[in-house]
């Protein structure tokens, strides 16, 4: 399968898993042979893509709000909206291999590992972006300068750039060799404050260098129109990274009201993003991103993370799925049966389907 | 839903006077229930009772705030804290008023019929009394009417809220416009409070004077609603024109402004408490945009604060100026929000079990009212209407809802839903 050509306007669902609760994360091994996905139940869930054996990972007690594997594989690391981070030997051990138990004030929002998978960075809603370890968990240094909380992360091909996404729309460059504060890029069209509402909307939740390092997309949505449904247009930024300027200004086609929660490259430089749709399907995205206008886009619920299996023919979508009672209430006559909305995990292969064989 | 069986405690008609029976026993007394008992009207006129109504407008989430249910399958990611009530928890978003817990109540089975803004706010802000064809009174100039101004020389009912301010009449339904509110917009006073320093004392009386009997040639032959409306708001504004230390910012103690907080809600609740203080009678402050359809989690961490710290600093302060016994604080939205989360990680409305925090004015300190399934969606037998609530706040204000009516056009109706009856359990 792999061998076959990109070709995402031929995208097809190729495999999905079901779980009965909202998955926010959602991600390919760096092996390819399985799925490390974690949500509301707080539980960490491995799905071994090959024979489809299932491990349960207990040890967060709130909401997941992040997952990376290390890059080379054997390691999991998840966090959670009180802060923790858990390292995982997920094939040999069903206990933490350590833990950082106040790693954020509160939610960590964003993991990521260094290419050379030395060094595990988090960041969240104190607004601090802190170094650890990847081996032990003990800290390595902080990055002070965010105004507000951050929601994203990503680290340059070449592994000597980090950038991290806040609420307000800032996007700091930090170098990672040595640590220390490069730059800002302006994405404040990401965030809204109007005169009326009474809480700041939106923010960069989502950021993805190009493969070869000259552009950065930042993810989120424009112009919301209220701090309670919280609508907005759903936009990607794209920067050159020379002129640190915006080149252009990706937008969808069809109907979603919330950010863009993930954005990955591929290989051919083409851009594939999610975003969120209230009680109505949202679309999985593809850009070029030369073009404002999308390439592609197949419908489907909203999803909150995006993943590309090492083949880069597959990509991942943690995808919401209503059970039937979302909406408002009066919901008595569900009382039996009131049940939490749930998760397909999506996989699309990013190319034509093989055709397949007639019998006989 | 606990109910009584429909009917009157007192259906009499001696309960039912004239507007020349009440001036003559109450001396004219300004603003007074037209159509109140005489004997229960002296009755209540003894009593300072106050009300402050914290109305968080689009719904607040049980789950986010006074109900966590950390287990349950519909909770959210934040952390259950300990609150001052031992074995009590609130969310960690509302850390203020979990130290204060022991100083209030949370009715946490609220169960409502109304699932929509359009109609829910309206239904809930009027007690949801049976429908006779009449537009019922808000709460706010129901209280105005029954109780009357706490001090004669400001108006009975005044609501802090965001935006434009100005005399409203809407609010007081078949009671007529006398018993609006008076709205002041972000808090401030109306403009033109500030009598011209080259109008004399003496000019602007004899003009007012003059616009008084305008006035009643002019309503001689038009609705005297419209004209009731236009001299209170007048009369409103004169006696705030008396009044302007209740809005002078520089009297403010930076602590309190601190503790209060900078948004606007802090600052709105921290006037409402100098506007209590002052003698009004009922004061409701308004916050908008807490209908968090979308991104609740992240909404609830930036709004939930905003209502936290102000309200207990406003439970601690009326405690402190011995005013807690006699104001009734209620904070509460249209409904709540749904235990399910939806696809854009938000909470749609939920009527069917939500909570409603109080305190003061013969409110039980540190009662937890309600048992509710283990996931917090729905109410353990028999919920609280919002009749039974209106019931409740009348006999903690003095008024009794079974021998008190309104008489509109020849009908006598009920000041709360007939079939409802007191939170006992709520009370002391």
């Amino acid at each position: 399968m792999s061998a076959a050509p990109l070709d995402v306007k031929k995208a097809w669902e190729s495999r999905s898993i079901k779980h009965e609760r909202q998955l926010f994360r959602a991600q390919f091994s760096p092996d390819g042979r399985f799925i490390a996905a974690g949500g509301q139940d707080k539980l960490v869930h491995i799905w071994e893509l090959e024979g489809e054996k299932k491990k349960v990972l207990d040890g967060h007690n709130t909401w997941l709000s992040s997952l990376v594997f290390h890059p080379k594989g054997g390691k999991l690391f998840s966090a959670d909206y009180l802060g923790v981070i858990h390292c995982w030997d997920y094939e040999n051990s069903t206990r933490p291999l350590w833990t950082i138990a106040e790693a954020d004030r509160d939610n960590v929002r964003a993991l990521i590992l260094t290419p050379d998978g030395e060094h595990l960075i988090s960041a969240g809603d104190d607004g601090v972006v802190k170094a650890w370890k990847a081996a032990s968990g003990k800290p390595v240094t902080t990055m002070e300068g965010h105004g507000e909380c951050i929601f994203s992360l990503a680290i340059s091909p070449d592994g000597k750039h980090l950038v991290s996404g806040d609420l307000l729309g800032a996007i700091r460059q930090w170098s990672l060799q040595p640590w220390k504060p490069l730059r800002q890029l302006d994405a404040s069209p990401l965030h809204t404050r109007e005169e009326n509402f009474i809480a700041d909307v939106g923010g960069v939740r989502s950021l993805a260098f190009s493969p070869d390092g000259t552009l950065l997309a930042a993810g989120g949505m424009k112009e919301a129109k209220s701090n309670s449904f919280c609508p907005g247009k759903p936009t990607v930024l794209v920067f050159d990274l020379e002129s640190g300027k915006v080149k252009t200004e990706l937008k969808i086609t069809g109907k979603s009201d919330g950010p863009f929660n993930a954005l990955r490259f591929l290989e051919d430089g083409t851009l594939a993003g999610h975003t969120e749709m209230l009680h109505t399907a949202s679309e999985l995205t593809f850009w070029k991103t030369s073009q404002p206008e999308p390439l592609h886009s197949i419908s489907n619920g909203s999803a909150y993370d995006l993943s590309l299996h090492p083949d880069g023919r597959q990509l991942l979508a943690a995808t919401y799925v209503s059970g039937g009672n979302s909406g408002n209430g009066a919901r008595k006559r569900f009382h039996e049966k009131y049940l939490p909305n749930t998760t397909n995990l999506r996989i699309f292969s990013l190319f034509a389907k093989p055709e397949e064989k007639q019998p006989g | 839903m606990k109910t009584t069986p429909h009917g009157h405690a007192c259906g009499s008609l001696e309960h039912d006077i004239s507007r020349r029976q009440v001036l003559g026993t109450l001396g004219g007394a300004a603003g007074f229930g037209s159509l109140l008992q005489p004997g229960i009207a002296e009755e209540i006129t003894k009593q300072k009772k106050q009300v402050c109504l914290i109305w968080l407008d689009g719904g607040i989430s049980q789950y986010e705030s006074w109900h966590p249910l950390p287990k349950s399958k519909f909770a959210g990611p934040f952390r259950s804290i300990k609150t001052s009530i031992p074995g009590v928890h609130f969310s960690e978003l509302v850390p203020h008023t979990a130290r204060i817990a022991h100083k209030i109540s949370v009715i946490r089975t609220m169960a409502t019929k109304d699932p929509n803004h359009s109609t829910g706010v309206p239904r809930i802000q009027r007690g949801d009394p049976v429908d006779r064809g009449v537009e019922y009174p808000h709460l706010g100039s129901a209280v105005a009417k029954l109780l009357g101004p706490a001090n004669p020389e400001l108006p009975p009912y005044i609501w802090i809220k965001p935006g434009n301010g100005g005399f409203i009449a809407r609010e007081a339904g078949f009671l007529g416009a006398q018993y609006g509110t008076l709205a002041l917009g972000d808090g401030k006073p109306p403009i033109h409070i500030h009598r011209p320093g080259s109008i004399s004392a003496e000019v602007d009386a004899a003009r007012n004077a003059l616009r008084r009997k305008a006035n009643e040639r002019f309503s001689a032959y038009r609705n005297a609603s419209e004209i009731d409306a236009y001299e209170t708001s007048y009369d409103m504004a004169q006696q705030l024109m008396a009044r302007k230390d209740i809005f002078d910012d520089s009297e403010l103690d930076e602590k309190d402004r601190e503790r209060y907080g900078s948004h606007p809600l802090g600052r709105h609740i921290l006037q409402a408490r100098r506007l209590l203080e002052a003698g009004v009678r009922f004061v409701k402050v308004n916050s908008y945009h807490w209908d968090t359809h979308g991104d609740n989690f992240n909404m609830s961490q930036r709004l939930i604060p905003q209502v936290d710290r102000p309200f207990a600093a406003l439970v601690n302060d009326l405690e402190d100026r011995g005013m807690l016994d006699h104001t009734l604080l209620i904070v509460m939205s249209e409904f709540g929000r749904t235990p399910v989360i939806n696809s854009r990680l938000g909470r749609d409305h939920w009527p069917d079990c939500w909570s409603v925090v109080l305190a003061g004015c013969g409110i039980k300190r540190g009662a937890i009212i309600g048992e509710t399934t283990a996931d917090g969606a729905f109410v353990n037998g028999e919920g609280y209407d919002i009749g039974h609530l209106f019931h409740t706040i009348y006999t903690l204000l003095g008024i009794n809802p079974r021998k008190t009516h309104y008489r509109y056009k020849g009908q006598k109706l009920d000041i709360a839903h007939g079939d409802c009856e007191p939170i006992r359990e709520v009370m002391l």
